[in-house]
């Protein structure tokens, strides 16, 4: 495995385009380390790529704009992003809940994007804001929307010679209010057993806005249509939460492994998703 | 094959030039190659933080983090905490003060990642410090001792 270093995006691109599939991309690592090391992944090179300052800006949205995100940002940047954490309260709240801060420090928005785990704490934030990611190739760029780039568990649509350059967001409207909750194992920092993010807007008791996705309860993170039209043009009332939270379950495929058997990922989906919206509310 | 090459970087002050395999893990390089074996190998699967070095001020689970990413950077290690001046640094002696150390596995880990906080924040509330060690482990002390340990030398440091 050769180790191979990139101190700009042109170079990076040129590397992916001449190596492909044999080239794997190497960011903060947390991930990919740790798949090398169980022996999960042997690239014949790791590409480095986190010394390319010029993907690491994060600019939150001017009024009417989308906040765009360098796939080089890190967990740490985001969480602690005082515009971003205003102007996108859940993907902040989300970076700050992706394992403890050693993990923050150099684990990456990209990153938690290509690794596609089930549980990937940014990726229902971002399904909620709507997200699309810039994918870069030597022969130029393209635009895709997250909830099209996630195939399946750890399968997404990037070639092996594009890179995943920017992410950006739909901004969140004045008024309506926007959470990420998640229970894990050690609290925040575990990886999440259940996650929930919403975007709930409320115009005098009545929801006029409702968007809800989740990860870990299937083998993708997704938005639940079903969900958010139980909740639309609802009071939230407890039935309401009752029939938005029976489509999260109806959509869902969850497993038993070492963190939660399924019957216990969907006995807390209703509690999870009263939280999530109550946060909205307060922040409406 | 492994090819080394040569990784420049600063380690607790000192520039260093490592002949190294740059995919191996920054935590086997400190400890066989430089025999900085106080950072210790924990879980290594960056879950437990045992590992925790400072890579230009940040903690970093060094068990998953490659060395040639350290190319042009400064590495701390708990050796970096104390110097001919002083045995130990005041965080390490309010650790002592306060029953902080049990077993001490996770004190290295613990130490480098409350120097980081201390470094952004001087005067750190109990919960700041709590969240603060979400990616740090320790089974003895039940973390109590430890937060008394930092307020106490956030305070002697005042």
């Amino acid at each position: 495995m050769q180790f191979v270093q990139v101190r700009s995006r042109a170079e990076a691109l040129a590397a992916l385009a001449e190596w492909g599939d044999d080239a794997q991309v190497l960011a903060g690592g947390t991930d990919i380390m740790l798949q090398c090391r169980r022996g999960q992944v042997a690239p014949g090179r790791l590409l480095h790529i986190e010394p390319l300052d010029e993907l690491r800006r994060v600019e939150p949205a001017q009024p009417g704009a989308r906040t765009s995100i360098g796939s080089l940002a890190t967990h740490r940047q985001l969480s602690t992003h005082d515009s971003l954490r205003t102007c996108q309260p859940a993907l902040a709240a989300a970076s700050g809940m992706v394992g403890g801060w050693q993990t923050q420090s150099v684990g990456t928005l990209g990153g938690n994007i290509a690794n596609a785990s089930p549980a990937a704490d940014c990726v229902a934030p971002l399904l909620v804001a709507e997200a699309q990611v810039t994918l870069a190739s030597h022969d130029g760029e393209r635009h895709m929307d997250l909830r099209d780039f996630m195939v399946g568990r750890r399968q997404t649509a990037l070639q092996p010679h594009e890179l995943i350059t920017a992410i950006d967001m739909e901004p969140l409207p004045a008024g309506v209010g926007e959470s990420y909750v998640k229970v894990g194992r050690r609290g925040a920092m575990d990886v999440a057993i259940v996650g929930i993010a919403a975007r709930i807007g409320i115009d005098e008791g009545t929801v006029s806005l409702a968007r809800v996705a989740m990860c870990s309860m299937g083998p993708v993170p997704l938005r639940v249509p079903g969900a958010e039209a139980a909740l639309l043009e609802s009071t939230l009332q407890a039935e309401d939460l009752d029939a938005a939270a029976e489509a999260l379950v109806a959509a869902a495929d969850p497993i038993d492994d070492a963190r939660a058997s399924a019957r216990y990922r969907i006995r807390i989906v209703r509690g999870l998703l009263e939280r999530a919206v109550d946060q909205c509310r307060m922040a409406s | 094959m492994e090819v080394e090459v040569t990784v420049r970087c600063t380690v607790n002050g000192a520039a260093r030039e490592l002949e190294v395999n740059p995919s191996a893990p920054l935590l086997n390089t400190l400890r066989e190659d430089l025999y900085l074996t106080g950072t210790k190998v924990g879980c290594e699967e960056g879950e437990c933080g045992a590992c925790t070095v400072l890579i230009d001020g940040q903690p970093v689970d060094s068990c998953i983090y490659p060395t040639g990413a350290v190319e042009g950077r400064e590495v701390r290690t708990v050796e970096g905490l104390s110097g001919p001046d002083a045995p130990l640094g005041l965080l390490q002696q309010a650790f002592l003060d306060n029953g902080a150390v049990q077993c001490g596995f996770c004190t290295p880990g613990l130490l480098m990642t409350l120097t980081a906080l201390l470094e952004v924040d001087p005067q750190p509330a109990p919960d700041v410090i709590r969240r603060a060690l979400d990616g740090n482990i320790c089974r003895c002390t039940g973390y109590q001792q430890v937060i008394e340990a930092v307020v106490a030398a956030a305070g002697s440091a005042r």
